[in-house]
């Protein structure tokens, strides 16, 4: 950085060294994109930081580690809550062939094993869990609440070292297999018969689904429909403790919860720490299985995971037919390492985001129910206004601090951003396409080109669509809307409308369910509400960027995925 | 008389037509569909050849030689000199009956009138339903009904030269056999004429396309004698990696009746006898045509010495390629080539 940039110096504030400064980051980067698929509505400062830092690293040590021949990785800024993210993007040809070299080698262990290796970072992951698990929040002295800090951080850091491996070579796969078959066979990746080829497979999010629909076969079979039907989730709880069948059927859905290895560590939000995690709240999960009671949820789970598996094979045995014989065991291998992508692009969520972040709110709540008690702040979760460095400061001595000057005002503000939405983009060049043109297609990086920024929607004038987007799952639909930018207000999906949403993640995936579409307002073909949209079969748009500002609840919508095309028929 | 179509434009010509009307008239459509210019010309079904073997009776004849002679294996190649002689005689020696001559010559007509010069030169080129390289005849630079029906004749009676004989003898299949279509496209007035091969034929390596060259007619370079000019070309950069400008002493060239070899002009030959620009788009169209088809091609094509370029390339037949050489390549090597290739 050189000195007096821009005429000025700039304070760094919550999170130090990670403040978007455009004097500075715009002349450095020249385009900053926003990650409206994951923090869309604004972080916390304590989650801003975490994510910043630590999913910024990742991104660089795996781009370093996979020596990714045209990106070193992403950088990351926070601005009003949101995550802009840049792309170091490797332009000289002759450090792309040497970095070439690297990543053939490193690659190799991927496409032979991937389910192996993804399998043993789990396993790490879930050791290093256990231990921040075994921490007693209330009776830990200063001391060890304070090494607990730095024991959540050096988790985190690890979570997202080992989240991008999978995550950069299954993907690569996905962009091979999608450039291949565009060439070769004129199918792109938003065609059906290339997303058919790609879904239906098992992996621990659904399986975690279908566990909550058998505890739903469950009440009714043990006689507890009425309670489920009749009361609300947040009573679901203290109804069932009213009868033996009762306390019965809820010790068992529990001892679910807590023995199963991702389980209960479930956030209901989960890109922020301000709402609990399933165990901590059960109303979430039991919310589920009332939906499921009470709207008789049959198939979803059953006949339709199982129609899209067969019609799977089906469509990769077309496929292969259209395939030069000698080349078929090369796709037929390309083929299974992209599905990897489909199925880990959802299983990672919960060994690594879901549950990462439902212990560090246990472990923030717990410190911050020591500052609160100390006076230091006003109440427990103040503690997410801070950031690691503060609460260091103060947490061997909490009784001689005040940090209240701090956390009201960033709660204040963080409040504020919730009504003034951040741009899609910051950037020096003349307007998105370049920017997106220059400073993200160059880095051929498959994480942002298929997740976080994803593919600008193709405007088709002859449709005379109000809108379009990229199609995540094919199909054709009518619906009223219902627009949800936060995940409270899900409660007020009903059966049959179109939700409209920034972007939807694990925690979300119950609703595709009982909704008729999805329009997303960011993603790419590989994100979460792509690929749930694809799952469960539910037409699906992302990338729309305004869908949520232009549409209104209540208004009727036509969509035809296929096409990207969104019709507003009543406006 | 049938009202069965028994020959096709090119144009109405697909892959699937393969048995209808052979291998290299199904080829030529498949090209016309994946926008490749070919010469424009008509192909004459197999079923036309059978109509014209049963109806002329040289099937009967052929076939009570064929019972005589009995068992063939192991005899010498003087017998499949004598035995082919008697057999294309057989053919060759039949008038066309009018149901199969007719309508060869109301398309050739056709033809003439599409292009607007009466008596049009034409080839005909032998297409088996299975591909035998250089096995069967192909006559150039044929003029006028006469010499066109004689020449069809001769193409048919090619099922029966001495290699076509001893290849079925010696395999096991039936004497009486291969039969054929005909292709009958425009000739080119081919300045220049060549092969290209999208894959090295000999060390299998894909990232580029091997030409060769000569001035006139491409059976000046597939007949492999002299030298001619070689290009190699880099797919990626389409940069000319390699150039190689042969003594071109000999080529084939149209004449009045017939395509002859001739004497080369001093002057002309040790300059190149393709342009660069001419160069680039045959390696352009390969490369499409090699992504459309999904594996490396052996293609012909001409530059013709009448028209202006880019207008001047004709493809002639494309196939896929034979390669002597290819190291046995792991599905998860083929992956990490492609995924580190994506990134160049």
């Amino acid at each position: 950085m050189g000195e007096n940039i821009g005429g000025r110096t700039a304070l760094w504030d919550a999170l130090p060294g990670y403040d978007l400064i455009e004097e500075v980051d715009l002349p450095e980067m020249h385009s900053w994109f926003l990650d409206a698929t994951h923090s869309v509505p604004p972080w916390t400062p304590l989650f801003g930081w975490y994510w910043i830092r630590f999913c910024c690293h990742g991104m660089k040590v795996v781009c370093d580690e996979l020596s990714i021949p045209t990106c070193k990785g992403w950088e990351m800024r926070y601005r009003d809550g949101g995550s802009y993210n840049a792309f170091h993007i490797v332009r000289d040809k002759k450090e792309i062939a040497e970095r070439a070299v690297k990543f053939r080698q490193a690659l190799r262990p991927w496409i032979d094993n991937f389910d192996g290796l993804w399998e043993s970072g789990k396993r790490e992951l879930l050791g290093m869990y256990d231990k921040l698990k075994a921490v007693d929040m209330e009776n830990a002295s200063h001391v060890e609440l304070y090494r607990h800090n730095y024991d959540l951080m050096n988790t985190y850091r690890r979570m997202f070292e080992i989240h991008f491996l999978g995550m950069y070579s299954s993907y690569s796969a996905w962009l091979l297999l999608e450039d291949l078959c565009k060439e070769r066979f004129g199918m792109k990746d938003q065609d059906p018969e290339f997303q058919d080829m790609l879904r239906g497979f098992n992996n621990k999010v659904y399986e975690m689904d279908k566990s909550l629909w058998d505890f739903s076969q469950l009440a009714v079979d043990m006689g507890l429909k009425d309670v489920f039907v009749q009361n609300k989730p947040d009573d679901l709880r203290a109804k069932l403790e009213m009868s033996e069948k009762g306390r019965e059927w809820f010790r068992k859905f529990m001892h679910y919860l807590e023995t199963d290895e991702v389980g209960g560590w479930r956030m209901r939000r989960m890109n922020d720490l301000t709402e609990p995690y399933w165990l901590e709240d059960p109303c979430t999960p039991l919310g589920v299985i009332r939906n499921h009671v009470q709207k008789e949820t049959a198939d979803v789970f059953g006949n339709v995971h199982a129609e899209l598996s067969k019609n799977r094979e089906a469509a990769v045995a077309r496929f292969l037919q259209r395939v030069p014989p000698p080349e078929r065991p090369f796709f037929e291998g390309l083929i299974n390492l992209a599905g990897k992508a489909s199925s880990y692009s959802e299983e990672h969520d919960l060994y690594c985001e879901l549950i990462s972040h439902a212990l560090l709110r246990r472990g923030y709540l717990g410190m911050g129910r020591r500052l609160a008690k100390s006076g230091t702040i006003d109440q427990p979760d103040d503690i997410f206004m801070l950031n690691p460095d503060e609460i260091d400061r103060v947490l061997m001595v909490p009784d001689r601090h005040d940090l209240r000057f701090i956390t009201r005002r960033r709660r204040a503000e963080w409040l504020e951003w919730h009504n003034r939405p951040n741009p899609p983009v910051i950037t020096d060049r003349s307007g998105m396409e370049e920017a997106v043109a220059m400073d993200l297609l160059p880095s051929m990086d498959a994480v942002a080109m298929k997740i976080v920024v994803g593919e600008l929607p193709e405007h088709k004038p002859e449709l005379g669509a109000d809108m379009f987007g990229i199609c995540g799952c094919a199909g054709e639909i009518e619906g009223p809307a219902r627009v949800v930018i936060n995940y409270e207000d899900l409660k007020d999906v009903q059966p049959g409308d179109i939700l409209v949403c920034p972007g939807t993640n694990p925690a979300w995936t119950p609703v595709y369910g009982m909704v008729a579409a999805v329009v997303a307002d960011r993603g790419g073909t590989l994100s979460h509400a792509a690929i749930i949209g694809r799952e469960y079969g539910v037409p699906t748009i992302v990338n729309t960027f305004e869908g949520t500002a232009k549409i209104k609840t209540g208004q009727r919508l036509r969509i035809h995925a296929a096409e990207g095309a969104i019709f507003i028929l009543d406006k | 008389m049938s009202t069965e179509k028994r020959i096709f434009w090119f144009e109405e010509l697909e892959e699937k037509h393969n048995d209808i009307v052979g291998k290299k008239c199904a080829n030529l459509g498949q090209m016309v569909h994946l926008g490749m210019p070919v010469p424009p010309g008509f192909a004459i079904s197999i079923e036309m050849y059978r109509r014209f073997l049963d109806l002329s009776g040289a099937s009967k004849e052929m076939r009570i030689y064929a019972e005589d002679l009995g068992d063939l294996k192991g005899v010498g190649i003087g017998t499949f000199d004598e035995v082919s002689r008697r057999l294309q005689d057989i053919i060759e020696e039949k008038d066309v009956p009018a149901e199969v001559r007719d309508p060869i010559l109301r398309y050739y007509e056709e033809l003439c009138e599409r292009l607007g010069m009466p008596d049009a030169a034409v080839s005909v080129r032998s297409a088996g339903t299975e591909s035998r390289p250089g096995m069967f005849e192909t006559y150039l630079n044929v003029i006028g009904a006469t010499d066109l029906l004689d020449k069809i004749k001769k193409v048919w009676a090619s099922a029966y030269t001495p290699r076509a004989v001893a290849f079925r003898v010696n395999k096991g299949f039936p004497l009486i056999g291969d039969e054929l279509g005909v292709a009958v496209p425009k000739m080119v007035n081919s300045r220049s004429s060549g092969v290209s091969f999208t894959v090295d034929p000999v060390t299998g390596d894909d990232t580029r396309i091997i030409l060769e060259a000569n001035w006139g007619l491409g059976e000046g370079v597939v007949s492999g004698s002299g030298s001619v000019d070689g290009f190699v070309v880099e797919k990626e950069t389409l940069a000319i990696v390699n150039r190689h400008i042969g003594q071109k002493t000999r080529c084939v060239v149209n004449r009045e009746k017939g395509a002859e070899w001739v004497d080369v002009p001093e002057k002309m030959q040790r300059i190149p006898c393709l342009a660069d620009e001419e160069v680039l788009e045959i390696v352009k169209t390969g490369i499409t045509v090699e992504k459309r088809l999904g594996c490396p091609q052996d293609m012909e094509w001409a530059v013709d010495g009448d028209l202006p370029f880019p207008k001047n390339l004709f493809w002639l037949q494309t196939r896929p390629a034979k390669v002597q050489v290819k190291k046995p390549v792991s599905t998860t090597d083929q992956i990490i080539d492609l995924l580190a290739k994506r990134y160049q």
